[in-house]
């Protein structure tokens, strides 16, 4: 049975819709909680106090992302505030990759996506804290001079205690300063409520301007691409992994609403498939791609999407081999 | 500009919790959600409106300018949204999807069989496989056509667990009247008549059939 162009397209309008008016509640409600985080801005001397070692610092900072909900995209902004606060690497590095799923919103928005599946409400937490782990032991392979973007290290070299920071590494802030004005160092009153309300108003529409794209984006592909297509490649289970991937990688949808999207195509994939989208949007994606850029230099963010697409897939592949 | 913006996107989640829009997109248990967070988004609107006025006549710096062509398209968004009210094939929807599976749905309790709704019948079927036990069984339901590639059209309902994107379709075949010609797909019908087994599995054979308009909650948990 064909139906015609028109007709898909209605159906493909009223699906926008539904995944719009279902994801903009969870937007907004991460939205908020953000802006509140942000008037109780973190900063001080505890950030130097996190614990620097190789898994306890990523753990700890994974934890974080309980205190301070937010989807991927309002993690970045926060996660540059550790790094430049100074706080270890590794556990700026453990909140920026799982704190997107590690937080009561997403746990919230994935069982109620998925109220039938109860072993993905474990295995999608567990799973980001694996793949945090696992890119926070390889990102420590690169030196901070090769792995964060220059003005970033600068001002974090600001906040280190002298004995870490070799004189020469540090340019500004001792006597004896580059001919560059040193950048200010991060004073950080509390901001005013009305700001706390135009940073949190203009978030919630470029996030939102974002989550229309990857609506419309979803929706498209599930009333044009033809079923067979899709189930064809579903039901392979390395292949299924990979399409899903890459689907995470171009949908580029917020953590707090990608289970729903993923409902869409729950029916007709792997158990694998399922959780690796689950688990690559948060971490890396198109839309991140310019965000992250804002920490890292190049070999970084590279070796971030590497590392991030090789586990997800060994974890999805042995959740196929587990559930199938 | 921003503040009509955020307004506009309230307009969208309070507008369609009115005009029934939700009942046709989501399942019933979000409703209340997409209606509060309209309220909280109104809210932020006026208080950004009213901040907003205070900084009136500020020189536009790059990132303002930058700001107000985001609020512009993000408007422009929300407007389209509200003039144009989702109007899908239910049918044209079914046909992409799999088949239901809502075998680990079970009955919590049993209706008698004129008051069982096509919904009904189908997982009674799934606990209950043997069609023999029902027929004769007198049947009122409603639905939509969903035409079948490897036969003639059912009559269908969708289960949303979430919202539309989810639905999967579960149909009941029907044995249309000889001699009439098949109702079109994505008509709405309401159908009395009885239960009878043809080739050991169940059909409804009408008695009678009255297109209905899509009733205001389509949509079945």
């Amino acid at each position: 049975m064909e139906f015609n162009v028109l007709t898909r397209l209605n159906t493909a309008w009223a699906l926008f819709q539904g995944l719009l008016l279902e994801a903009l509640p969870f937007l907004l409600i991460g939205v908020l909680i953000a802006s509140l985080a942000r008037w109780f801005s973190p900063g001080g001397a505890w950030l130097r106090r996190l614990p620097a070692h190789p898994v306890a610092g990523p753990l700890t900072g994974a934890a974080l992302g309980f205190a301070l909900p937010a989807c991927e995209c309002g993690n970045v902004p926060v996660a540059r505030r550790l790094l430049v606060g100074g706080a270890p690497v590794g556990t700026a590095l453990g909140f920026l990759f799982a704190a997107p799923v590690l937080n009561p919103i997403v746990i919230a928005s994935t069982w109620a996506a998925f109220p039938d599946q109860p072993w993905l409400l474990l295995a999608r937490p567990l799973g980001a804290v694996l793949v945090a782990l696992g890119l926070a032991l390889l990102l420590r392979l690169l030196p901070e001079a090769d792995l964060l973007r220059t003005d970033l290290l600068e001002e974090r070299r600001l906040n280190q205690p002298l004995a870490s920071v070799s004189l020469l590494e540090r340019r500004a802030g001792v006597i004896g300063l580059s001919e560059d004005a040193p950048p200010s160092l991060p004073s950080q009153p509390a901001p005013t409520w009305r700001e706390v309300l135009q940073h949190g108003g203009r978030e919630f529409l470029n996030l939102a301007l974002l989550l229309v794209a990857g609506c419309a984006l979803a929706a498209l592909v599930q009333a044009l691409l033809p079923r067979q297509w899709l189930l064809a490649v579903g039901s392979a289970p390395t292949l299924s992994v990979v399409a899903l991937m890459l689907l995470s990688l171009v949908l580029s949808v917020c953590s707090s609403v990608d289970a729903f999207l993923a409902l869409g195509f729950a029916a007709q994939i792997t158990p694998g498939a399922l959780l690796a989208f689950l688990l690559l949007g948060p971490v890396i994606d198109i839309k991140l791609v310019g965000l992250l850029g804002m920490l890292f230099r190049g070999k970084g963010l590279l070796l971030t999407a590497a590392g991030a697409g090789l586990l997800v897939l060994l974890i999805g592949q042995w959740v196929n081999l587990w559930r199938l | 500009m921003r503040g009509v913006a955020l307004a506009l996107w309230a307009v969208v989640l309070r507008q369609s919790s009115v005009d029934g829009r939700l009942d046709l997109l989501l399942r019933a248990a979000f409703h209340p959600l997409v209606s509060a967070a309209g309220g909280v988004l109104l809210i932020l609107a006026v208080a950004q409106v009213l901040a907003g006025l205070r900084s009136w006549g500020d020189e536009p710096d790059r990132a303002s300018r930058q700001d107000r062509r985001l609020s512009a398209a993000t408007a422009a968004i929300a407007a389209l949204v509200i003039a144009l009210p989702p109007n899908p094939s239910f049918a044209d929807l079914a046909s992409q999807r799999p088949a239901d599976d809502t075998a680990s749905e079970t009955l919590s309790f049993v209706l008698p069989p004129a008051q069982r709704s096509l919904t009904d019948w189908v997982r009674m079927l799934r606990s209950q496989p043997d069609p023999q036990l029902f027929d004769g069984d007198p049947v009122r339901i409603s639905g939509f056509v969903l035409p079948k590639p490897d036969g003639p059209p059912q009559l269908a309902r969708l289960l949303v667990r979430c919202c539309l994107a989810d639905a999967t379709p579960v149909g009941l075949p029907v044995r249309w009247p000889a001699g009439d010609s098949l109702p079109r797909a994505d008509q709405w019908l309401a159908i009395e008549g009885r239960m009878a087994v043809e080739d050991r599995r169940l059909v409804v054979v009408p008695e009678r059939i009255q297109p209905i308009p899509r009733p205001a909650r389509p949509l079945e948990p």
